[in-house]
């Protein structure tokens, strides 16, 4: 009887719920049930529309302490990720003309180094990798063994439709069809070439993506 | 110019309080005449004095929410702050009586939040899974 029970539970469990708020990650403890009917613009400051969609979600429960240790634990971790956002270091991976935009932005009228961002040109000392251009097949190795050589914690931007998808050499038989097939990618900013405008709200989009870092309350709650 | 008199004098036309809100987010002492404020709070300003600000830097918006990006400027007010149309979108005719009805209500860019847009298929899959038919046996065979 509890056999049949507990196999119906977890058939439960296991079920693939319906809806796209049932999209959630493997290791996620809990089902995720679809909010209650969300607003899909709102006009608040205090309560802006980005906050409101991460209602019921586990981001939302994991910035939210629960006793005295993850308030914390959850400030040290807004403390390392401010510093990290405040200073990212970009291993410059410049393949092809995007590199050019991605100079663009390091010029005085973009200015990356009012946010922080400074290229650096070793790959042990950086914390991202802009990979700005197409990727052929031949650079594909080298490209990730940089990726290899960075330090935790790390980020890929892929920069250009070349780097997101292949682009325009998609159909060659020398080009990889994303550099999404060699090394993880956070961000991916569209466009041949994205402008520098582009590229740099890409970066203030890794800062958000950054500031959702709750590590140290992940570990403490595991 | 940019100078130090223009940083004191936009101090004191702002007052302390205000110069420490724009220190943290715009990172410079201005003072302007208020054009308008968009449905979501964010202040537009406008200083057209070569004396106070450099041309280019006469336009510039003070951002509602803490984490602020370029996004949270609805359309009509970013035409006004990028010099696409010369007129605050409050006094606008041209682009008052031009709005449509069918207009959606701006939203900000939700990528990295649950809202994010996800894309999806809508061709035929080009992998389809196997399925076994199982011929009858027995009976109906001679």
């Amino acid at each position: 009887m509890m056999c049949t029970v507990s196999f119906a539970c977890r058939r439960a469990a296991l079920r693939p719920p319906v809806g796209i708020f049932a999209i959630r990650p493997m290791h996620s403890s809990q089902v995720v049930h679809s909010p209650e009917t969300l607003p899909t613009s709102t006009t608040s400051a205090t309560q802006p529309i980005t906050t409101l969609a991460m209602r019921g979600s586990n981001q939302m429960s994991l910035e939210q302490p629960q006793n005295k240790a993850e308030y914390v634990l959850s400030t040290l971790d807004k403390v390392v990720n401010w510093a990290r956002q405040g200073s990212i270091w970009p291993m410059t991976f410049g393949l092809a003309c995007c590199a050019v935009e991605m100079m663009h932005m390091a010029a005085a009228r973009y200015d990356q180094d009012r946010l922080g961002v400074v290229f650096r040109a070793s790959p042990r000392q950086s914390d991202v990798m802009i990979v700005a251009g197409t990727l052929t097949n031949k650079m594909a190795p080298a490209l990730r063994k940089v990726y290899d050589q960075m330090p935790e914690p790390r980020w890929v931007v892929s920069m250009g439709s070349c780097a997101n998808g292949g682009g325009y050499y998609h159909y060659s038989y020398s080009v990889v069809r994303g550099c999404d097939r060699i090394v993880p990618v956070d961000i991916y900013v569209p466009g041949c070439p994205p402008t520098a405008e582009a590229l740099l709200y890409g970066m203030l989009q890794l800062q958000r993506k950054m500031r959702r870092n709750r590590k140290s309350v992940l570990w403490y709650r595991k | 110019m940019v100078s130090i008199i223009r940083y004191v004098r936009n101090i004191r036309r702002t007052g302390i309080k205000q110069w420490w809100h724009q220190m943290q987010y715009i990172g410079d002492a201005k003072a302007g005449t208020h054009v308008g404020t968009d449905q979501f709070g964010n202040r537009y300003f406008e200083n057209l004095n070569p004396e106070d600000e450099l041309p280019g830097r006469h336009r510039w918006v003070d951002f509602a929410q803490h984490f602020n990006n370029a996004t949270q400027v609805p359309a009509e007010w970013h035409s006004w702050l990028s010099h696409i149309r010369q007129l605050p979108p409050s006094e606008d005719k041209v682009m008052q009586n031009m709005s449509p009805p069918w207009k959606a209500p701006w939203t900000e860019n939700l990528t990295g939040t649950r809202g994010a847009y996800r894309p999806y298929n809508t061709v035929v899959p080009k992998i389809r899974a196997w399925q076994p038919k199982v011929a009858s046996r027995g009976e109906s065979n001679p």
